[in-house]
């Protein structure tokens, strides 16, 4: 495009619903604009749409009604459009959902191969780069399962940068992990948020949010129910709901 | 403990590591079967004439052993049998893929060809194929057997492969989606190098199936070792000598590919 909006902005998203086969409405009239470099925090209690709202920003989910332009490009039923998002967007799930039959690098060299087209010796190299930043080299030869869950999620971020995405989406990453290891992904993360790149991140890690955030997005069934500064939150809540969600967290 | 115990115990361990109690057993079962169909023949004042079989494995001649009728018609069932293999999975995963796809023309087509193939019997297709597309096509009989063998086993083995694919965690394929990959590449790389692993047992009785099955294209008079073996017994009369040694002969290609694909198996497990 880019308008005006797209130039500061490379995620806008508006007027979204999302609802699933059997009623739920998941997301309702949902509007929002991320700008680069913005790091977004959403929470909210568990069935609160905040997930699903993640995934409708890759297409992972398809959208009812409403707009979202990523960097410029609308996400419609556009295949080139959708390709190009998914290119642009790295997303990091829950349960890593490494790819068990191929070794570490393997896994992070697989979209550099086959999306961005490179040779094995330059994908190997940056892989090898990525895997020094997470903090596994030695583990590149193992296979998934040998690793531990921490282990497992830094490889999975390392396989989401490989594609040199704009946007980073983490899907509750650091939920199913053993709280020792909770901290050693968090830190990745902060050192990527540090580093300039665009993440909206669903956790329930506060200390996280204040830590690195620009904004935090409080969501209930579906809708924004309020938005700050992670201090906001944790000085000011407005909402009963949040500071009832709040109590609940920390 | 006494000198000899640790022997003993050597001599069992060593036994048991090389299976000779499942061997035996294995062996009595056998032994007991060939004894109910023997005296089963003796009942009926069945004449054995063992030794005019191996003439019909092998000849000797001028120094130099050549086929005979029966080993003939073993390469002939091994040609069909590895064709028809290769196309059979072939079959198999185009229907497979043509049933998870999101056109509704595709899915109809492959629906058609799965209901229409595995709910008629296997004898009628060969007819089908052999008097009626092969003369269209214009494909000799040993293709025709092929085509109809292969359109049969490629149905069912559809079928493994479709409970292969949507078997794999959905994360799997978000993964890939969320990667960029496109459809050619998640599936080749992500979505059939797992599936494959697990349907290897079942597409593994499907050729089983199907090497069993194809002593049946003799009925369009092609001459695989079932049709030899007919030919033999209109002739002389060894009814169970001659159909005994193809069962036996069945019974080792069997057996060797499933011993080869478990060894596979062994080998492709990760971790």
């Amino acid at each position: 495009m880019p308008t005006k909006d797209g130039e500061n902005y490379i995620i806008v998203v508006e007027h979204i619903n999302k609802s699933f086969a059997n009623g739920v409405k998941a997301v309702v009239d949902f509007t929002t604009r991320v700008k680069r470099g913005e790091v977004l925090v959403v929470i909210g209690p568990s069935g609160s749409g905040k997930s699903t709202f993640l995934r409708c920003l890759n297409g992972l989910e398809e959208i009812d009604s409403g707009t979202i332009v990523i960097d410029g490009i609308p996400l419609n039923d556009n295949k080139k459009n959708r390709l190009e998002i998914r290119k642009e967007v790295g997303m990091v799930f829950q349960l890593f959902n490494l790819f068990p039959h191929m070794t570490v690098l393997e896994n992070v060299n697989l979209a550099q191969r086959r999306v961005r087209k490179k040779s094995r010796e330059a994908a190997t190299a940056m892989s090898m780069d990525l895997l020094k930043k997470v903090g596994i080299t030695e583990k590149a030869d193992n296979y998934p399962n040998q690793l531990s869950g921490g282990q497992q999620q830094r490889v999975a971020i390392a396989r989401a940068l490989a594609m040199m995405p704009k946007v980073m989406l983490f899907d509750e990453a650091t939920s199913a992990l053993d709280p020792e290891m909770i901290g050693e992904v968090l830190d990745v993360m902060k050192d990527l948020a540090r580093e300039g790149m665009t993440m909206i991140c669903v956790t329930h890690e506060m200390g996280f949010a204040q830590e690195v955030s620009d904004r935090v997005i409080f969501m209930e069934d579906g809708k924004i129910v309020e938005v700050g500064t992670a201090q906001h939150f944790f000085t000011a809540p407005v909402e009963e709901r949040t500071k009832l969600f709040l109590s609940q967290i920390l | 403990m006494t000198a000899a115990g640790p022997w003993i115990a050597k001599a069992y361990n060593f036994l048991k590591r090389i299976k000779a109690f499942d061997i035996l057993s294995y062996a009595l079962i056998v032994l007991g079967l060939f004894w109910f169909v023997i005296s089963g023949a003796e009942k009926q004042g069945y004449f054995w004439q063992w030794y005019r079989i191996p003439s019909y494995l092998y000849e000797f001649e001028n120094n130099s052993f050549t086929a005979g009728p029966i080993l003939q018609g073993l390469q002939v069932t091994l040609k069909i049998v590895g064709i028809s293999l290769v196309l059979t999975y072939i079959f198999g995963l185009v229907t497979a893929l043509m049933r998870l796809s999101n056109s509704a023309g595709a899915r109809t087509v492959a629906r058609f060809y799965l209901e229409s193939t595995r709910n008629t019997p296997l004898l009628v297709q060969l007819y089908f194929v052999y008097f009626i597309v092969a003369p269209v096509l214009n494909i000799d009989r040993l293709s025709a057997a092929v085509l109809a063998l292969s359109l049969f086993e490629g149905a069912y083995a559809s079928e493994i492969y479709r409970a292969g694919i949507v078997s794999i965690n959905r994360g799997q394929w978000e993964a890939a989606y969320s990667l960029g990959l496109n459809n050619f590449n998640m599936y080749k790389d992500i979505i059939l190098p797992q599936a494959l692993r697990r349907i290897l047992p079942p597409l593994t009785g499907q050729a089983i199936s199907l090497i069993k099955d194809s002593s049946l294209v003799s009925v369009i008079a092609v001459y695989e070792m079932t049709m030899q073996a007919n030919a033999i017994v209109a002739e002389t009369f060894l009814v169970f000598e001659v159909y005994f040694t193809i069962a036996a002969v069945y019974l080792l290609i069997t057996v060797s590919l499933s011993q080869l694909v478990s060894y596979m198996e062994r080998r492709m497990k990760i971790v």
